[in-house]
This record gives C-alpha cells, sequence and structure tokens, in this order.
C-alpha cells in the first residue's frame, strides 16, 4: 500500500532518515521501533507531509534547511511532493506524537474537527464506532480537551484520526507516557481497529513490548536507519532485539 | 445613565471593528493592517453603487460585502501567502497596502463631507429619557447578531470548526486533512465582510472620510491585544472596556481624549499583562 524507497531526510547537514527501504502491506499492522532520535518522528512527519510545512516554514524565518530525497508511492500513485493536505485526501492520516489535541474545544468537538474530510454520513457511523471502541470518552464529551488525562486524550487522538477516514492510519507513539494498564489498553484498540475495519496501521514506538505481538511486520531504527526487519515473531526471537527491548 | 447607554453602543461599535481583525489573526496568525483600509473602501464602495451605479441601497450593501469578500480572499491568495511564516514582513505589506489603499482613495478625491451613507431608519426613541437613534440601536443589534452567528459558525459548521482546529494547532489540523491555505483565504474573505459590515452599519453614523481607516485600524490593534490576541471573548470583554473608559472620559474629561483611551489601553496591558485578558488559554496549552 506504502511503498518508501531510499529515503533521504536531512536537517542541515544532520541526517535524520538514512536510506530507509520499506513497505506497508494493505490491512496489516506494521510496526518502526527505535529509541530516541532514531528518526521515528521525522519518518511519520515525512510520510505525512507534514515535514514539508515545516520546511516551508524554516525557509521562510531563514531557519534550518531540511532535505528531503528518495520517493514514496501510496497506492500506486507518488506522493514524494504532495501537500499534507492533500495526502490525507487520499487517506494517509496522522495521529501525531504528544497527542496534539486540540486543547480549547471539547471532546466531540476535537472528533467533529477530525470529521471534516468525512461525509456526513461517514462521519455519524464512525463517531458511534469511535465511542464503541473507546467507551471512556462517552462521559467527557463536552469536557475541555486540555482538560483530560494523557489516557483520554491519546484515546480521543486515535478516534480524531479514524474520524478522517484513514486508509492508512499512521500512529506516532501512542504509548508515550501511559500506564501499563493504559498501554495495554490502547495495544488492544490498534489491534481491534485493524481487525475490525481493515484499516491499514503504520505505528512507531520505543517500548516494543506491548505493540510487537500486535504487528505483522517490524522494523527497527538506529541513528536513521532501518537494521532490522522481520515479522513479529522474528523479531521477537532475535537476540539483539530482546536484550535492546526486553531486557533479556 | 446616558454613559451606561452610549457605554453599550460604543463597546458594540469596537467589538464590530475588532471582530475581523481577531478573527484573522486567531486563525492564520496574520496580522492584517490593512483592516482600516478595508473598512474604509466599504464604504466608498457602498457610496459608489448608489450614487454612481444607482443601486437600491439594499443591493449595494450587499454586492459590497461579496465584493469585500473576494477583495480579502485576493489579499491572500496574492501577496499575503508569499510573505506567510514572516511575522514583520506580514505587518510590512499588509500595512503598506492599507496604508496604499487609503492615500489612493484620498488622491482620487475621496475626501471632505461630501460623503455620506443614508441610515437605514430615520428617527430616534426615547430611552429613559435620552434620545437614541435608531442606527445606534441597529449597532447593537448588528453587534448581537455577528457575535451569535460567528458562535454558531464556530460551532456546529463544518468549515467554522475546522477553523477552529486550525487556530489551535496548524500542523494537527493539517493532519486531519484540513488546508493551511484554504482556511486562511476564508479567514481573510471573513474578515474583510465582517469591516465591510462593521463599516455600514457604523458609517451611516458620520462622513465616510479617509482618516477613518488609521482610526478604526488603531482601535481594533487596541481591544485585541487588551483582550489577547487571536481570543475572541478576550475581544468581545476588551471591547466593553475600552468602549465604556472612552464613555467615562468623554463624559468627565474631554472627549478630544477618547482616541488616547485605546492607545493607553495597549500600553498598560503590554506592561502589565502582555499576554492580554485572555491570553492565559495559551498558557494552559503550555502545562498539558
Amino acid at each position: 500500500m506504502l511503498e518508501i524507497k531510499n529515503l533521504m531526510v536531512f536537517y542541515e547537514n544532520a541526517v535524520a532518515i538514512n536510506n530507509i527501504n520499506m513497505t506497508c502491506q494493505g490491512g496489516k499492522v506494521t510496526g518502526i521501533f527505535g529509541a530516541n532520535s532514531a528518526g521515528k518522528s521525522t519518518l511519520m512527519y515525512t510520510i505525512s507531509g507534514i515535514i514539508l510545512d515545516i520546511k516551508k516554514k524554516e525557509e521562510m524565518k531563514g531557519g534550518e534547511r531540511i532535505t528531503v530525497l528518495g520517493q514514496m508511492t501510496f497506492e500506486g500513485m507518488d506522493i514524494t511532493s504532495m501537500k499534507p493536505s492533500e495526502r490525507a485526501k487520499k487517506g494517509i492520516i496522522l495521529c501525531p506524537e504528544r497527542r496534539r489535541i486540540f486543547a480549547e474545544s471539547s471532546t466531540l468537538e476535537n472528533l467533529k474537527i477530525g470529521g471534516y474530510l468525512a461525509t456526513k454520513t461517514q462521519a455519524k457511523k464512525t463517531l458511534d464506532y469511535v465511542f464503541h471502541i473507546f467507551p471512556a470518552l462517552n462521559n467527557l464529551k463536552g469536557r475541555e480537551g486540555g482538560f483530560l488525562s494523557g489516557g483520554e486524550q491519546q484515546m480521543l487522538a486515535i478516534g480524531r484520526a479514524l474520524m478522517a477516514q484513514p486508509k492508512l492510519l499512521l500512529l506516532d507513539e501512542p504509548l508515550l507516557g501511559l500506564s501499563p494498564l493504559m498501554e495495554a489498553m490502547l495495544a488492544r484498540a490498534v489491534r481491534d481497529i485493524n481487525r475490525q475495519t481493515g484499516i491499514t496501521i503504520l505505528i512507531s514506538e520505543q517500548y516494543a513490548r506491548p505493540i510487537l505481538p500486535i504487528v505483522d511486520y517490524g522494523y527497527i531504527l538506529e541513528n536513521g536507519g532501518a537494521v532490522l526487519e522481520g515479522n513479529s515473531q522474528e523479531l521477537m526471537d532475535n537476540p539483539d532485539v530482546k536484550s535492546a527491548y526486553f531486557g533479556l | 445613565m446616558d454613559i451606561l447607554i452610549y457605554g453599550i453602543i460604543n463597546s458594540f461599535s469596537l467589538a464590530l471593528m475588532a471582530i475581523g481583525f481577531t478573527l484573522v489573526y486567531g486563525i492564520s496568525r496574520l496580522p492584517n493592517f490593512a483592516h482600516g483600509a478595508l473598512y474604509v473602501i466599504t464604504g466608498f464602495l457602498v457610496w459608489s453603487l448608489i450614487h454612481l451605479l444607482k443601486l437600491n441601497y439594499v443591493i449595494s450593501i450587499l454586492l459590497a460585502l461579496v465584493i469585500m469578500g473576494l477583495i480579502g480572499a485576493a489579499i491572500y491568495r496574492f501577496i499575503l501567502i508569499r510573505v506567510r511564516g514572516m511575522a514583520t514582513s506580514e505587518i510590512i505589506a499588509t500595512y503598506a497596502l492599507g496604508l496604499a489603499i487609503l492615500e489612493f482613495l484620498r488622491w482620487g478625491g475621496f475626501k471632505g463631507m461630501t460623503y455620506t451613507l443614508p441610515v437605514f431608519i430615520e428617527g430616534s426613541v426615547n430611552i429613559v429619557g435620552i434620545p437614541v437613534d435608531f442606527q445606534r440601536i441597529i449597532v447593537i443589534a448588528v453587534g448581537i447578531v455577528v457575535v451569535s452567528f460567528m458562535w454558531i459558525f464556530t460551532h456546529f459548521n463544518k468549515t467554522g470548526l475546522a477553523l477552529r482546529g486550525m487556530a489551535q494547532d496548524e500542523h494537527a489540523a493539517m493532519m486531519l486533512g484540513i488546508d493551511s491555505d484554504w482556511m486562511a483565504v476564508i479567514a481573510m474573505a471573513m474578515g474583510s465582510i465582517l469591516a465591510g459590515i462593521a463599516a455600514i452599519t457604523l458609517l451611516p453614523l458620520g462622513n465616510i472620510v479617509v482618516e477613518a481607516g488609521y482610526n478604526v485600524l488603531i482601535l481594533s490593534i487596541a481591544v485585541c491585544i487588551v483582550g489577547g490576541l487571536g481570543s475572541w471573548v478576550g475581544a468581545i470583554l476588551a471591547a466593553f472596556m475600552i468602549g465604556f473608559l472612552q464613555i467615562i472620559t468623554v463624559a468627565y474629561i474631554q472627549s478630544h481624549f477618547h482616541m488616547v483611551v485605546a492607545l493607553l489601553a495597549i500600553i498598560v496591558t503590554l506592561i502589565l499583562r502582555p499576554s492580554g485578558l485572555f491570553g492565559r488559554q495559551k498558557e494552559l496549552e503550555e502545562r498539558v
């Protein structure tokens, strides 16, 4: 569904993404694992196109020079230089790191803003689905996004992304700063979303333990490059992964 | 008592003037210093449509508002899009544009006491012994209608909600498929229409003069800074504060000090509380 070829991203002369080749199979969950500064978020921004807007803003300010090289195709279409909003229309929706909820809008409004690209019937159907998969949001409809807890915000962020009718859902560190209980609950929810709706998911996380079992295929990132790849079982059995991510 | 009544009227006038400026800044972080010029253009546009094209008053108003919307959209599409993201250049570009428009109008002969718009309804009423003409009551009515319309639009309409999303976190909105440039075009178009609405309701109270453009700009900026840039609730509250302060100054000190009030309000706000009355909401965002 998504194919990335020879992708390189530079901030000034520092390389953030180093020659990455990867694919996301349609209908599957693909994982990206790596430590801080491995390039996970940059990769997510590059796939969703936000990097192009950051690049434009930096150029305007005379700030950092950002270079993106390589090729990305989504459903056979070249998206490398497509605007972020165009990519979202094609179905690539990013649920960003640190959630970035609209803090001054209520939960329901956050979801409605997420439904900008949806038709009325789609929006209604997805709204019901979001409340079905995250029942905790039901009682928080009127509360402002800024007053939700971290876990509630994360549920809302995923719900908001679902409202945009994604074909490929990018989840950037959805478990960041959450309790183990919430981690397990969200990992289950991600799996359920994939199974029930067939949405292709690309999930990045530095803490692999709760996520690794639910991915179909995974990549390990280190210093901007993909050093290892394989299906869930292969990664879990790999001795390097075991020592680095499971502490065994 | 007359302080109360005229204070309310003055406050609504200020709110009407400032709401367009707040809207554009709140959504696109574009300080539209051509706001005052857009206000004055609307006045002359309506006057021209009535007197040169001999159109009906109501039709002229509607036509003028449509044209203002197009002008606003064009300003963004052809000028501001090129400097977006460079705050100083945005101010220079919009201020230069406003200056050019106003001085061009002056050069074109639109000056003096000859240009007036008719009031909507002639006559006046007595409210507890104080005569208030209908036009001033219409100012209040239009103010209430505009504010409630904006509230409904931004809470229940898809585009309105998207505008609010864009105002709070541009990148998060982009990730959901909301286009930043398109939202800025809409914001500029609406901002210009709001400047137009303010002009059409307020100008029948006096003459259409070029200088009004500068005053409106200063008043809008004062209201926005006191209220907290980009905050709507803050802007309305600030409109009432400055509105009443102006009327009290006129009543107890001297009438030509009323413009000083607005400027002092800016200075005092910047010293005591630089983020404005409702800048607090932004602090909250930082915390979570």
